[in-house]
């Protein structure tokens, strides 16, 4: 119940984090793109708890189901790979998220009016795919945890 | 792998993540209501609250509803000495659907018109059905009963 209760913080965080960033991407003002991307940082403790919670009560859970998922569990292993994966490019996507923040805060002090910068900013689309592949390799954590492959 | 794919697999990835998508979309909604609390004119968070219970809550409460379905089928079970986990799961399901109704309803309200009581009852609304949401996933995952 409480890998499930952080597996929910972990993917619904991460949900309304892309919720907010796209919003903020679609958005014409620089001040409103700031907002939005400030409000971003709102889901980083449900994100947080989330990532924390998987690995600490997923760990636990595999020890206490020893007898049936041994220490050389692929699935588990592989799991635990994806997470590693999930949170460096979700880090390395969120870097990218804050530096077209503060240029955004910096366009909405000086007139509020949009640059071609802050747009190829925020459309860059390598800052944007390591938000977007964390969010794949965060799904295919969830597509083991359920198939459980050779369990 | 195929065979690894089967059915029993589809409609539970699919039903949870429909329902990790709904609380996603009500979180950030619920993240920009409380925001909008001391300036509910913005158009930014008005736009993103109404945005993200269309585009992302509606279709996931709908996956999330179905799948539960599918499996309830799947499974047998035909109402008479369902587990209490269960009942729990549709109750919140079905009056969360009214939830998100009149929630997206506000939402609605709230986009079109900027009022402050209309972005209020978004926040407060919305902090509800994440607290429904969360007592369903318990429910079902620590198989309550």
């Amino acid at each position: 119940m409480l890998h499930v209760t952080a597996a929910f913080f972990f993917v619904g965080g991460s949900v309304a984090a892309a919720v907010l960033n796209t919003m903020a991407i679609r958005s014409e003002r620089p001040s409103d793109t700031a907002y939005l991307l400030r409000l971003v940082r709102r889901t980083l403790p449900v994100i947080g708890l989330g990532v924390a919670g998987t690995l600490a009560f997923g760990i636990w859970l595999w020890s206490d189901l020893g007898h049936r998922y041994g220490i050389g569990t692929g699935w588990i292993w592989a799991s635990l790979a994806l997470w590693v994966v999930s949170n460096a490019l979700g880090g390395r996507g969120g870097r990218h998220q804050e530096r077209a923040r503060e240029l955004a805060e910096e366009l909405a002090a000086s007139g509020d009016a949009s640059t071609a910068e802050l747009r190829a900013l925020l459309r860059d689309p390598k800052g944007n795919a390591m938000s977007w592949l964390a969010g794949v390799a965060t799904l295919l954590i969830l597509v083991l945890m359920i198939w459980k492959p050779g369990s | 792998m195929l065979v690894a794919f089967s059915r029993p697999f589809w409609p539970l990835f699919l039903h949870v993540l429909g329902a990790m998508s709904l609380v996603g979309a009500v979180l950030a909604t619920a993240i920009v209501s409380w925001a909008g609390w001391p300036r509910p004119g913005t158009a930014a968070l008005r736009r993103t609250a109404f945005a993200s219970l269309a585009v992302v809550g509606v279709p996931a409460y709908a996956l999330m509803r179905a799948c539960a379905q599918w499996i309830y089928s799947d499974e047998g079970w035909t109402g008479h000495g369902d587990p209490t986990w269960l009942g729990i799961g549709f109750g919140a399901a079905d009056a969360g659907l009214l939830l998100l109704l009149v929630l997206l309803g506000l939402a609605f309200w709230w986009q079109r018109s900027g009022a402050t009581l209309a972005a209020r009852l978004v926040a407060g609304l919305s902090s509800l059905y994440l607290l429904l949401l969360a007592v369903a996933w318990l429910a079902m995952s620590g198989k309550w009963g």
